[in-house]
């Protein structure tokens, strides 16, 4: 195997995002699809083990780095997985045919030997990368084209914080649709203002409300949309923090919760409670109390949590671009996703 | 007697009895300033009310120039006029002035009369332009007309002074919490009973009842009254009605002095000492206690513990647009009790952490819901969520006979413009170029109503509760109070 690989593409995205230079997850997968381009056409590989070595090795970086930020990962691990059934199809010696006995049992006869080299694997995958961008491109498009099947006439919507997702679903309702929208500002990082600004200039109804005034609201509301940080493994949400209390309340007055996804924002992480060491990240206290409340801040704890974990049993659907989806079956769309060896990186 | 009272709102045609009674009230002034000691910085109040003295005299002259122009055929249309557009009310009065008067000239307060009569104004016209735009399921909630508020700013006629301060005090925050409110009516109210002077052909309960009626009027306008102030007026109005008739003024005026003290008293104070005893029996060494906002109650019982050498921590969760955690976090960090601090949208990963629950509350309602400071029914959710305890501390004189089980019915709205301002932001809000767009609304209630299931236990003065005992609670008041 060759060793001059110095992972300086990962390395600089991983310095993009950190420096707040691509913001969106969107841009972060347009950027990570390219550098997987990049890898595959002018990386030094001539097996398909060897690729894959350098693809996980940025993965261990990315996620090292960053271990809040999981779209680039994801997509690099769906790219593996692309790599693995493209030579699994390519190599005629492996039957297709799994048969039921093989699958209950585990048995692991067919396991590939992946340090062959495979002529074309390449253009393969060169092919199937320029198919994913076009996917990537129009899934924000195909998710919005939803919005009619879900929004109706006089609805009234609740959406908490900022989502460009959520705000072009939407403005294609709009379209079609006379409907209102209830914006809660999401403090302290106050997004849904600049939701409620762009929403107006569209023509919507719109009533922004603190965060305080969600319970009482939500008496009034039909349908909870909400975009997501990232989906995890058991269907549950990690969300802006503020979104649970949303999604309890909804609970109560029994109004689904609609979480709009991306297929790369799917998880294969598991986690069970939102003060786990590995699930939070904790933000500047600036932005709950000012520097200038002089000398109290000394003797006390401030706390300013980024995420919220908020259970499945809180969500009624996901819709991504290819449908709608309850939590319960998000397991399967992580196994169409990642291969099962890529779930633990 | 109340058509009298009625008439004189209304009329120039009978000047001299509305003279009559500025009259009195002005010479009742001095004696109100001996015997001012509830009031909080003496001398403050003294300007106040040297100020207010002014512009009682102020009135009077302007009620004489009314006089002229009636004599003089000054058109009666134009005053017309002038009452209905009240906003022009004080430029059409300079004017008046400088037209008319020679006397007015000499003398310089008005000018500073001016300047307290505008402020009250302003507050009018600022929520004269939020009632163009309205969310639609709350539209009952917005004050419809602002008309007769303004009138009665402009022309306070027949509203004892301290009742005016009160009103803008109330109308501008200055005074919030439904504890303090309702003791800053009170106190008022003991201020009107010693101004009072009964006029002849009249008894003095009676005729305190009528001049209570409009200065509550005008509270009314200003800000709706709390649960708590109702109850007391209610009260309060009760023993005027049963008051011995055979007694003269002066000891009719102490024995309603001691009724408000003994309310003030035994229905507040002792409450508060006793749900302090109650809720002390609760905490335990080591508890970390979430509250919500700043509460009168809840800082007492929270210092009370502390003085008495439990060792407890407090987590203060906070909600914009008021941020009165800000100000309970201060109280309790000199008090030197170990505090969070995190605003509503980390309750879910503050909750965890803590042991209890406890929440003040604006009133109970006889259906067992909570209603209270908006964000409250949140803080109940997710304690129940995470199976945490939830105590509401509630005097029992905010028991209500109202039910409601949704947040709409009855509420407040508070001014929407603070929610567009930001302390922790170094950028304004993209929404405030938009403020006058008729597609964007900024909704800003005060209050919430938590359902009684999110309740675990009602902390009153008589016994810890369900929620759903508030009409017994409310039955037994009502037959002592017989």
């Amino acid at each position: 195997m060759k060793q001059t690989d110095d992972l300086s593409d990962v390395i600089k995205l991983i310095s993009d995002i950190k420096h707040k230079n691509i913001q969106s997850s969107h841009d972060v997968a347009i950027r990570t699809e390219k550098m997987l381009d990049n890898i595959i056409s002018q990386g030094k590989w001539d097996s398909a083990l060897e690729l894959m070595e350098l693809i996980k090795q940025r993965i261990k970086c990315f996620s090292q780095s960053l271990p809040d930020e999981p779209t680039a990962s994801n997509i690099m691990k769906h790219i593996l997985k692309v790599i693995r059934t493209e030579c699994q199809s390519m190599s005629k010696k492996t039957g297709d045919t799994h048969s039921l006995h093989q699958i209950v049992t585990g048995d692991a006869t067919h396991e590939l030997d992946y340090s062959e080299t495979v002529s074309n694997l390449k253009s393969v995958l060169l092919g199937y990368l320029s198919e994913y961008k076009e996917e990537l491109e129009s899934s924000a498009e195909n998710i919005a084209a939803q919005a009619s099947e879900h929004i109706h006439s006089n609805e009234t919507i609740l959406t908490v914080g900022r989502s460009r997702t959520v705000e072009r679903f939407l403005k294609s309702a709009s379209k079609q649709r006379m409907f209102s929208v209830i914006v809660v500002e999401g403090a302290p990082s106050y997004l849904g203002h600049s939701m409620a600004s762009a929403l107006t200039k569209n023509n919507i109804q719109t009533t922004v409300i603190p965060d305080s005034a969600v319970f009482a609201m939500m008496s009034r509301v039909n349908k909870v949309i909400i975009g997501t940080h990232t989906v995890l493994a058991n269907g549950g949400l990690r969300a802006l923090s503020g979104i649970y209390v949303v999604a309890l309340a909804a609970k109560h007055y029994s109004i689904p919760v609609m979480v709009l996804s991306h297929m790369y924002k799917l998880t294969s992480l598991y986690v069970g409670s939102n003060d786990h060491e590995t699930f939070n990240v904790h933000a500047s206290p600036a932005s709950v109390i000012p520097y200038s409340s002089g000398s109290i801040l000394n003797s006390v704890n401030i706390k300013n949590p980024v995420f919220d974990y908020v259970p499945p049993e809180l969500v009624t659907l996901f819709i991504t671009h290819q449908g709608g989806n309850v939590p319960s079956y998000i397991y399967r769309l992580l196994s169409e996703m990642y291969h099962p060896d890529d779930y633990d990186m | 007697m109340n058509q009298v009272v009625g008439k004189h709102e209304k009329s120039d045609e009978i000047p001299k009895q509305g003279k009559q009674v500025k009259e009195k009230k002005i010479k009742s002034k001095p004696g109100n300033e001996l015997s001012s000691n509830s009031v909080t910085s003496e001398q403050a109040a003294n300007k106040l009310k040297e100020k207010e003295l002014r512009k009682l005299e102020w009135e009077k002259k302007l009620a004489e120039q009314k006089l002229k122009n009636d004599k003089e055929n000054l058109s009666k249309a134009e005053l017309k006029n002038k009452r209905r557009e009240q906003q022009e009310a004080q430029r059409q009065a300079k004017v008046e002035k400088e037209k008319i008067t020679e006397k007015a000239k000499s003398q310089k307060p008005e000018e500073k009369n001016n300047d307290i009569r505008k402020s009250p104004q302003k507050i009018t016209e600022v929520k004269k332009t939020k009632t163009l735009k309205c969310v639609q399921f709350v539209q009952h909630l917005y004050r419809e007309s602002n008309q007769n508020f303004i009138s009665n700013t402009v022309n306070p006629k027949d509203i004892h002074p301290v009742f005016i301060k009160l009103g803008v005090q109330y109308a501008e925050r200055v005074i919030l919490g439904s504890n303090a409110r309702c003791l800053a009516l009170l106190a008022a109210i003991q201020n009107l009973i010693n101004d009072l002077q009964t006029p002849p052909k009249h008894e003095y309960c009676r005729y305190m009842e009528s001049v209570l009626q409009c200065c509550t009027n005008y509270l009314q306008e200003c800000r709706p009254f709390a649960v708590s102030m109702t109850n007391a007026l209610r009260y309060f109005k009760l023993q005027l009605t049963h008051m011995d008739k055979s007694l003269t003024d002066n000891e009719k005026r102490a024995r309603l002095l001691d009724v408000i003290d003994l309310y003030i008293n035994n229905d507040i104070k002792r409450a508060w000492d006793a749900i302090c005893m109650k809720v002390n029996d609760k905490i335990f060494t080591n508890d970390v206690i979430l509250i919500f906002g700043c509460s009168s109650l809840l800082y007492r019982i929270l210092i009370d513990a502390n003085k008495s050498g439990k060792k407890f921590s407090v987590i203060v969760v906070d909600s914009r647009p008021l941020l009165e955690g800000r100000e309970m976090l201060r109280k309790l960090v000199s008090a030197k009790i170990n505090c969070t601090y995190v605003l509503i949208n980390a309750l879910s990963f503050v909750m965890k952490q803590a042991t209890k629950v406890l929440l003040g509350a604006h009133a109970l309602l006889a259906n067992g819901s909570v209603m209270s400071r908006i964000g409250t029914a949140q803080v109940a959710l997710v304690a129940q969520a995470c199976n945490k305890p939830v105590l509401v501390c509630c005097e029992t004189y905010k028991f209500t006979e109202r039910v409601q089980t949704d947040s709409f019915v009855y509420n407040e709205i508070g001014d929407s413009n603070i929610l567009l301002s930001v302390d922790t932001l170094s950028t304004t809000s993209p929404l405030v170029p938009l403020k006058d767009n008729p597609k964007l609304n900024i909704l800003n209630l005060l209050y919430d109503v938590t359902p009684p299931d999110l309740v675990t236990a009602v902390i009153t003065e008589l016994a810890i509760l369900p929620c759903t005992s508030v009409p017994v609670v409310l039955r037994i008041n009502a037959k002592e109070n017989m």
